[in-house]
């Protein structure tokens, strides 16, 4: 068995992925904690935005990115695709859930309380679930590709949803609460843009190295598996051969 | 027309079992029973909060017993694995999808049919000007929830712990359908005029058709490697 | 005509078959043999286009199963280990729903000749769940003789069968067999084979190993 020619093309550029994402974090960290004003109203509490922003910008890349994999993997079948998928899934599951934690975070000191069902929080929650669920369903499966097959498939449904839920929730928003609670209520100057600016660069550089990393890993430990598998049975083959 | 005929004998065969075993749509009404009665005694209400909450009671009572015909509707085709026999079927899988749905659709809004003159019994409400309007609201979420639900049926029956990944896997795509069914259920029970939560329905139409299509696509895949 | 090339099939890291080749030809009777968990009931499966090979293709009447399977499942009949019937349906209905899932519409002429010909036409109206095992094997027997396939797939047929039933079901694999039909079959029972089989294998741990029909032994399939 050979390496899948898709990897041995992305191990050759992905430290460059890797190194841009260091460095753009580091400056972007730099800006956005030392190098940055304290917002006029929030004071210093703002700057956990440089980290919660990006995150779930990330999120939604990621989650853009399952869907196209899916639907790929449904096309040509290729497994590596497939290992691609349960990367990037558990990568923005993780993304996800450091979004929805860091929102609560800056949520209690500006709005005094840790939980809001506000629109954007509720729908992360929702695609939060959903992703754990495509994570529960994938180690409910014995045949991989029945696997892959269904994963892609509720990932591809998740994505279409993801709109209306945004949307339902936001309507359910408008009726049942008052606007002054909306992170909206932040306006974003040009001394806060560029530290996001490079924060959401890195944050991304760091999501797509990390994927890299972990596809590879799981296309790995694939090959491992069958590898195993046919010395097994080769094994037991010449034992009751014997 | 060999599609047609297909959707037919699926809506047939639901029928007769269900209609020989009585299995799925009686444990769904005392299912159903229990929720309600559950719930009323968690909250005890006056007549204004019952009007608050009762939206909202009504459709968990009618999502989760959904969710029981759903499960019901692929799990009887593991018996005889009767399964595998519709997967070899040749061409028709959107068929047998149609077939499906419609028959879980009647199954459920059946339900709702029958529990609605209890919500009304039990909560006092006044509904004889609204009625057409409920059932329009019945309606339209009863085809979210079967046309998505029953794709999710089909998938989770194929997998192990089946009966907890339905609900894990569907309820979080059920969120709009929920929400607007609510909303507008309350809003013809308070009697609003229907400008206020037309929009609603509007949403649910919007849901119905993009779920329908989308489900009748991808169940070729679940059903067919 | 049924023809595979290289097929292999693993779960995780446990590889079930193995680069199966075999290719049977019309009016052959192929026996698959083998202890349990060698493999039988995967291969039938793929063969049936229910599972998807890891590894390989295959050909069923020319066409290629990953990429015709429609053509191939209107011209193949699969009897599995479940009986594919519903509990709640009559025989009649049973039959009645099965082949009007394939397109066809029995006549009641049919129907009747085929119940008689497995010997149930007396529990014609009668529900599946009061049915023996034996009856339910019987009436799968009866689904695949009102489809006429070209192309047979029998899992482990000879279970629940007594030897009425075991006759019926040989004398049908004879009248396939004899219309260029290409049959194959699973089984553990030899002395029940050997009449119908003109080749045989077995699968031990997922590889296939062709032997001689008439110096097969009782002994050589464990």
């Amino acid at each position: 068995m050979t390496i899948h020619r898709v990897i041995r093309k992305v191990q050759r550029f992905q430290g460059w992925f890797g190194g841009g994402a260091a460095l753009c974090l580091m400056v972007g960290l730099y800006l956005g904690l030392i190098g940055s004003p304290p917002d006029y109203y929030q004071g210093e509490v703002v700057r956990i935005m440089y980290i919660h922003v990006p995150l779930a910008h990330t999120s939604l890349l990621g989650y853009t990115v399952l869907a196209l994999g899916s639907l790929w993997y449904l096309w040509k079948r290729d497994p590596i695709v497939d290992n691609m998928c349960q990367a990037v899934a558990a990568l923005t599951a993780v993304f996800t859930a450091l979004a929805l934690g860091t929102g609560m975070i800056w949520g209690k000191p500006t709005w005094d309380t840790w939980w809001t069902w506000d629109a954007r929080l509720t729908s992360f929650t929702v695609l939060l679930l959903i992703l754990i669920g495509y994570l529960m369903l994938r180690t409910f499966v014995d045949d991989p590709e029945k696997e892959a097959r269904y994963g892609a498939i509720l990932a591809i449904v998740g994505f279409v949803d993801l709109p209306i839920i945004h949307f339902s929730v936001e309507w359910w928003r408008t009726l049942h609460q008052p606007q002054s609670i909306s992170m909206r209520g932040v306006s974003i100057s040009s001394g806060l843009l560029v530290p996001l600016l490079f924060m959401s660069v890195g944050m991304s550089l760091l999501f797509s190295y990390m994927l890299m990393v972990r596809t590879q890993l799981l296309y790995l430990d694939r090959l491992l598996h069958a590898k195993k598998g046919r010395l097994l049975s080769q094994f037991h083959l010449s034992k009751s051969d014997s | 027309m060999t599609s047609f005929n297909v959707i037919r004998w699926i809506v047939w065969k639901d029928f007769v079992t269900e209609l020989r075993s009585r299995e799925t749509i009686s444990s769904m009404v005392f299912f159903a029973l229990i929720v309600i009665l559950i719930f009323s005694f968690s909250f005890s209400m006056d007549q204004q909060a019952a009007r608050e909450v009762i939206a909202g009671i009504m459709w968990v009572a009618f999502a989760f017993t959904g969710i029981i015909g759903l499960g019901k509707s692929f799990s009887t085709e593991l018996q005889n694995d009767c399964l595998e026999a519709l997967q070899m079927v040749p061409e028709a899988k959107g068929a047998i999808y149609l077939g499906k749905v419609a028959a879980n659709f009647a199954f459920m809004f059946v339900v709702e049919i029958l529990l609605f003159p209890m919500f009304v019994i039990l909560f006092n409400l006044e509904v004889v000007e609204e009625i057409s309007l409920l059932l329009l609201i019945f309606l339209l979420a009863t085809v979210g929830l079967s046309a998505i639900g029953t794709l999710f049926s089909a998938l989770t029956v194929q997998i192990r712990a089946r009966e907890v990944m339905l609900p894990i896997l569907l309820l979080p795509l059920v969120v709009p359908v929920m929400i607007a069914a609510v909303e507008a259920t309350k809003g013809a029970l308070n009697g609003d005029p229907l400008a206020l939560y037309g929009q609603w329905l509007e949403l649910l139409a919007v849901y119905d058709v993009v779920f329908t299509v989308v489900s009748f696509w991808m169940f070729e895949l679940v059903m067919d490697s | 005509m049924i023809a595979c090339h290289a097929i292999g099939k693993s779960y995780g890291h446990f590889q079930v078959l193995h680069d199966v080749n075999l290719s049977i030809a019309e009016g052959e009777c192929f026996a698959l043999f083998g202890p349990n968990g060698a493999g039988k009931t995967t291969l039938l499966n793929i063969l049936a286009t229910l599972q998807r090979p890891s590894t390989g293709y295959y050909e069923i009447l020319g066409m290629h199963g990953l990429k015709d399977k429609d053509t191939i499942r209107a011209n193949l009949v699969f009897l599995a280990h479940g009986t594919h019937l519903y509990d709640e349906l009559n025989a009649k209905e049973n039959l009645a729903f099965a082949l009007a899932l394939r397109g066809h519409r029995p006549t009641d002429r049919d129907v009747k000749q085929v119940l008689d010909r497995v010997a149930i036409g007396a529990f014609a109206d009668m529900k599946i769940r009061h049915f023996s095992a034996g009856m339910k094997k019987r009436l799968a027997l009866a689904k695949a003789m009102l489809a006429k396939p070209n192309v047979l797939l029998l899992d482990e047929p000879f279970t629940a069968l007594d030897t009425a039933g075991t006759e019926i079901l040989r004398a049908y694999v004879r009248e396939r067999l004899s219309e260029n039909g290409t049959v194959l079959l699973s089984t553990h029972d030899h002395d029940k084979t050997r009449p119908i089989a003109s080749r045989a294998g077995i699968l031990r741990q997922g590889t296939l190993q062709e032997v001689a029909v008439e110096g097969l032994k009782s002994d050589d399939l464990v």
